[in-house]
């Protein structure tokens, strides 16, 4: 049977994906020439402090305003021609959640219901039992909390089914309970049923917790992006901390070897650069152990995301920089 | 769009607006109000001094409080539920997350207007309800409006407030501001507009007035502070159609552009 579907989507695409995208307020570029790619299936940080342009770059991708420049595909419908096919399949929380407060939880999610078709008027009961509002669904929304706020937009995000879910901020006003349970949510929406969470955040905590990879963004621009791991590594040689009773016998094997880069003595043991892959370490452990070296401790060093986040934006001031991301 | 998700849509508006119960109690109050105090006022009159004042009911009655209905203070009802239909969704910021379903800005601005419509039509209906209690209750004896003039009537205030609230939907999208809306649409009809129609040296410009063209069609006899300007059916509806078009334009137009 032929596939008349012209708006099925590749799976193995990207979710979003930009091209040079650019928003201008007059003369002032609130994003700059952002090339970004988001994969499918993932949870995607969109890491950058306030004001680094990230509210900005989902208001354009969502057709909130229009772009300056630059194209934008969204699971794989251009935007914005193919705007309405590609949004049919994606659930967004914009800057702080809002309703009609005079209404219900659930009658705001039936107006947004009655909008998108009525095929999802059965989805209403389930995303706000998901959300743990459906004891409350009926109470008018201005009597609810902020955090109540927040999930009630999730839930309006989960109504639609979406593939994609676009969230600017969404743990603003959570109890640290609630953000618990909101990172297990996204987790599940992620690994269980294959959705792509593209989440905005100035938390990078928050973002290393829930995102598989992040893109991380400052002053408009997109400084870089790739795998957490990747990101927070920075491309560095992985690193050893090494207990030991004999820390200048262990100095003197270890800068005798191939295995390691560099070695110097710290307040926690001896940081060690490894040469070669993580793997290493065992070696460099049957080295020290061969030359008689007592190791009482072998630790890998975990680079963290915010130090590589705050040594990128720092680094933005440098004009070396700024002339290797401008190009 | 099919015209099963415009019902659905249309039906999600007039939940916002009937929910809406500031609105909704105010319109009520000012169609109703203003109706009742004219038959308390007339009767007690009528009933202090029989050989001065004619009844509060009756044919004259009647026109006297179908003009307080459906020239004053049932287009101002129709103002505020046109008004909340026009910048509800943006005053509330839900907009934008309507925006992001995907579906047209231009369906999300025109299924607004029926919805206001009927809303007012409610209002109205219940104002007309109260003209013609009072036309029977304080007839007094005095001849009483036939049912073709019941008929005229209700589909003058009908006609009427329909209009306005078209065109307060239509402004409210483009000032994006309800109190914004209120305070221009508001001034225009009860200060504005009358004193513009009483202006003789404007001559026929006058009938671009769109209260000047509405009042074309009362079956009401009015008086010289609303109804100055003579003009043919065919320009009265003109200006009006005109009007309606004009402000669905601009708001939609708004709408369709304007940074959710």
């Amino acid at each position: 049977m032929t596939n008349t579907d012209s708006t099925a989507h590749d799976p193995g695409g990207p979710a979003i994906e930009t091209r040079g995208l650019t928003k201008r307020f007059g003369t002032r570029a609130a994003i700059s020439a952002v090339d970004l790619h988001v994969p499918c299936a993932c949870a995607f940080g969109f890491l950058g402090p306030n004001g680094a342009g990230k509210t900005t770059m989902i208001r354009t991708l969502l057709g909130l305003t229009s772009a300056s420049e630059g194209s934008m595909a969204i699971l794989g419908h251009p935007v914005p021609a193919e705007r309405s096919a590609a949004l049919r399949s994606v659930g967004a929380i914009v800057e702080e959640p809002r309703f009609h407060p005079h209404l219900t939880g659930r009658e705001n999610l039936r107006i947004v219901a009655a909008v998108r078709g009525p095929e999802v008027d059965a989805r209403i009961a389930p995303a706000l039992a998901r959300v743990g509002l459906a004891e409350r669904a009926d109470e008018k929304v201005k009597r609810y909390s902020l955090g109540m706020r927040q999930r009630l937009g999730v839930a309006r995000c989960l109504i639609a089914d979406p593939k994609l879910l676009i969230l600017d901020e969404p743990t603003n006003g959570l109890d640290p309970g609630g953000i618990q349970e909101f990172r297990y949510m996204i987790r599940a929406l992620v690994e269980e049923e294959g959705r792509t969470v593209f989440l905005s955040s100035h938390l990078l905590d928050e973002v290393e917790k829930i995102c598989d990879a992040a893109a991380i963004v400052d002053r408009g621009r997109v400084v870089t992006q790739g795998a957490i791991s990747e990101l927070a590594a920075g491309g560095a040689n992985a690193e050893l901390i090494v207990g030991t009773g004999a820390p200048e016998d262990a100095i003197a094997v270890l800068r005798n070897t191939d295995l390691v880069c560099d070695c110097t003595r710290s307040d926690e043991g001896l940081r060690v650069v490894l040469a070669g892959e993580p793997d290493t370490a065992a070696a460099v452990n049957a080295l020290l152990v061969e030359a008689g070296v007592p190791v009482m401790r072998l630790e890998p060093v975990r680079h963290s995301l915010e130090q590589r986040f705050l040594e990128i934006t720092a680094r933005l001031d440098e004009p070396a920089l700024e002339q290797e991301v401008s190009a | 769009m099919s015209a099963a998700i415009a019902v659905r849509m249309v039906g999600a508006d007039l939940l916002k607006l009937r929910k809406k119960l500031g609105t909704v109690i105010w319109s009520l109050v000012l169609a109703l109000g203003p109706v009742l105090i004219f038959f308390i006022v007339r009767a007690a009159q009528h009933g202090s001094n029989p050989a001065e004042h004619g009844p509060a009911g009756g044919t004259e009655g009647f026109m006297d409080s179908m003009r307080v209905l459906a020239v004053l203070f049932g287009p101002l009802a129709g103002i505020m539920i046109g008004a909340e239909a026009g910048a509800g969704d943006v005053a509330s910021g839900v907009f934008r997350d309507l925006v992001v379903t995907g579906r047209s800005r231009l369906a999300l601005f025109f299924t607004r207007v029926p919805a206001a419509i009927a809303v007012t039509w409610l209002v109205t209906l219940a104002g007309f309800a109260l003209v013609v209690a009072g036309t029977f209750a304080f007839a007094s004896g005095a001849e009483t409006p036939t049912v073709a003039d019941l008929a005229n009537g209700l589909a003058f205030s009908l006609f009427s407030t329909g209009v306005i609230c078209i065109v307060a939907v239509g402004f409210a999208a483009l000032t994006s501001s309800r109190p914004a809306a209120l305070t221009v649409l508001i001034g225009w009809h009860l200060v504005a507009s009358p004193i513009l129609g009483s202006i003789g040296s404007l001559g026929s410009s006058r009938k671009l007035i769109l209260d000047q063209a509405i009042n074309h069609f009362s079956p009401v006899r009015l008086g010289d502070h609303n109804a100055n300007v003579a003009m043919g059916a065919t320009t009265a509806t003109i200006v009006v159609v005109a009007w309606i078009a004009l402000f669905l334009a601009l708001g939609a137009w708004r709408t369709r552009t304007m940074d959710a």
